[in-house]
């Protein structure tokens, strides 16, 4: 058998890119990553793999802790974890959630050609730039109270319609048509919301962006025809969070569960793994807010998208449906859901929490879109500013594998503070525009450079791994032509 | 004594040091607005606040979320902290105060929030050390 050690953990090859952690000790269950060689080469030099092994010790953990090809180091659970918890013997963890709630990705496409765009790099990006909100204190697309932060956590994208910032096509084509049924606004503090009334339509900053892409090239026919995507098309990555909002609320209750569930925290090897005990009064008061949250956070991304139609028209001078400016799909990567899964034979209600990794429902799953339903979900993994980035469609090994998930992003590799010793800002906007075409406008230098391509890993070999084991299949790769960030 | 930014692979830790607590507790509060932003200017006006909580640790995750909040709410970047850090009714108490630089003088990035991974707070020989990881 095929092993590899980093330093005091031990794995064992189960085969081709599937890697197995052994239980032992207090693991409640064994652990695995899914990576070739060389992503876990990079995965086994930070404290990816001790944090992965720190999460198995969750209570009614099922199954395996697994972390997906683009994992990382992250504060608590790894970034690129899955991590199912039976609903009824196990706890929900709002640190394996993390604080960026439903943090995600959503694309739009049009039917304008990467021809259409050339010559307007220039003049879209300083309007991308100048009217979506990113950054400290940005400010927000929508001036809210807090009667209207109640509204969008509690009916989500529904009251996006109501106000006339989205359309029917919107909600269905985007996953639990924009609203979670169990949101429970009055489970989210005040402080939360007196955060999130002002960022309601903004990007924030760090890895966040909005990006102008053309598709480059099209892997799965059928599918990508079935997406509505094809070469040279020009499509759009908005990928955002639930701003402070949705920070201060996993805040609150990894607060609250330590002070009421010392106990179980005790037993746990990181107290960010804070776990309520499932059927508690605060596992269920999480489980409500963060819900109210992921309505939060579409709605957040939803704004955005509307405003980029807004801004396309003006820049185009045609309204944005002779454009076909129509929403392909969103999707979180920071998450906690409760789903059924059959684990060995048996049909059970887990909590899945993805943390950096996304939702990837094949053909067929009665929670896929009725739009998709026949293909699979789409999965969008954004690459970094000088790579492409990838429309997958939910595999069919991956409700085996991966509790129906896969990656969701390159993966970082080297730290912000390395990377603004390595690489200057401007040098990096200069040479993605005079080497790659890509327009890049950010409200601060430092930023560009935290978020240079070189910092990131190979998101080729990410997508390769997913595809090959069939947990999300390549469908369409998109590369960028302007980015914004805060 | 101070503050230094420590490397993380996806975001920001800071390791400080002080005569005391309270010292400590402004440096890694310094800390989180160099984490946020190169340059400070020098305008803003000061602002106190108080934070109770149950331990040390929990004293410093806190008063580091109470700056966030107040970052967000107040609409201005808290530099130059002071703090002082004392035992009350069983538990810790952190008075502090900080120079609110408001958004439009600052160009900044988003601290999302602070996190116990890793998080210390020990005694030294010569004062005290704390080390936290930031959520950018």
């Amino acid at each position: 058998m095929t092993t590899r050690e980093f330093d005091d953990i031990q794995l064992e090859r189960v085969r081709e890119f599937v890697w197995e952690m052994p239980r032992e000790g207090d693991m409640c269950v064994p652990a695995r990553v899914l990576a070739s060689e060389a992503l876990l080469d990079e995965i086994g030099e930070d404290k990816t793999l001790q944090q992965l092994k720190n999460a198995t010790h969750l209570p009614g953990m099922t199954g395996h802790a697994i972390c997906m090809p683009d994992g990382h180091q992250g504060y608590g659970f790894p970034v690129g974890g899955v991590g199912a918890t039976d609903v009824e013997t196990g706890c929900i963890s709002p640190g394996s959630v993390g604080y960026d709630i439903n943090c995600g990705v959503r694309m739009l496409k049009t039917n304008l050609t990467y021809a259409d765009v050339q010559g307007h790099e220039e003049e879209l990006v300083e309007a991308l730039f100048a009217n979506v909100p990113s950054g400290l204190g940005g400010g927000g697309i929508v001036e809210s109270g807090i009667d209207t932060v109640e509204a969008v956590l509690s009916r989500g994208v529904d009251w996006a319609l109501e106000e006339g910032w989205a359309v029917e096509d919107d909600l269905t084509h985007c996953e639990d048509e924009g609203r979670r049924p169990d949101a429970d606004s009055s489970a989210v503090s005040q402080k939360a919301k007196d955060r999130g009334k002002n960022q309601l339509g903004s990007l924030g900053s760090g890895n966040h962006f909005l990006e102008v892409q053309r598709v480059t090239d099209v892997y799965r026919d059928d599918v990508a025809g079935a997406y509505g995507l094809e070469p040279d098309q020009v499509v759009v990555l908005i990928h955002c969070g639930s701003r402070g909002l949705g920070h201060q609320t996993c805040t609150d209750y990894l607060r609250k569960i330590e002070k009421r569930h010392g106990d179980l925290l005790a037993d746990l090897p990181d107290k960010e793994l804070a776990a309520a005990p499932a059927g508690s009064e605060l596992a269920e008061e999480y489980y409500g807010a963060m819900c109210a949250c992921i309505n939060f956070a579409w709605v957040n991304r939803q704004l955005i998208m509307h405003r980029v139609r807004q801004v396309f028209e003006r820049v185009f001078d045609r309204p944005w449906e002779a454009m076909d400016m129509h929403l392909l799909y969103d999707v979180a990567h920071n998450i906690a859901k409760k789903e059924t899964h059959t684990v060995e034979g048996e049909e059970r209600e887990l909590y899945v929490h993805r943390k950096g990794a996304t939702r990837a429902f094949p053909a067929g799953h009665p929670e896929v879109p009725a739009a998709y339903r026949d293909v699979g979900q789409p999965i969008i993994i954004p690459g970094s500013m000088g790579a492409g980035s990838y429309v997958l469609r939910g595999g069919e090994a991956s409700m085996d594998l991966t509790f129906g998930s896969t990656a969701h992003g390159a993966g970082r590799l080297m730290s912000r503070t390395q990377a603004k010793q390595e690489f200057w800002g401007e040098t990096v906007q200069n040479e993605l525009r005079e080497q790659n075409q890509v327009y890049v406008k950010a409200q601060s230098g430092a930023t560009v450079a935290e978020e240079a391509p070189g910092v990131y890993k190979d998101v080729d070999e990410v997508v390769r791994v997913s595809d090959a084991l069939g947990i999300g299949d390549k469908v369409a790769r998109t590369y960028p032509v302007c980015n914004i960030k805060g | 004594m101070g503050y230094e930014l420590r490397p993380h692979t996806a975001d920001v830790a800071v390791a400080a040091t002080g005569a005391d607590l309270g010292e400590t507790f402004a440096a890694v509060a310094d800390g989180l607005a160099a984490a946020t932003c190169d340059e400070i200017p020098a305008t803003g006006e000061r602002f106190s606040l108080t934070v109770r909580a149950e331990g040390l640790e929990a004293l410093l995750f806190d008063y580091l979320d109470r700056l966030i909040y107040e970052r967000d709410v107040r609409g201005v970047l808290p530099v130059v902290n002071e703090a002082s850090v004392h035992e009350s009714d069983g538990g810790w108490l952190v008075e502090a105060s900080a120079r609110g630089v408001p958004f439009a003088d600052v160009t900044a990035r988003d601290v999302k929030a602070v996190t116990y991974s890793e998080m210390r707070v020990e005694e030294t020989d010569g004062g005290w050390e704390a080390y936290v990881v930031l959520d950018v």
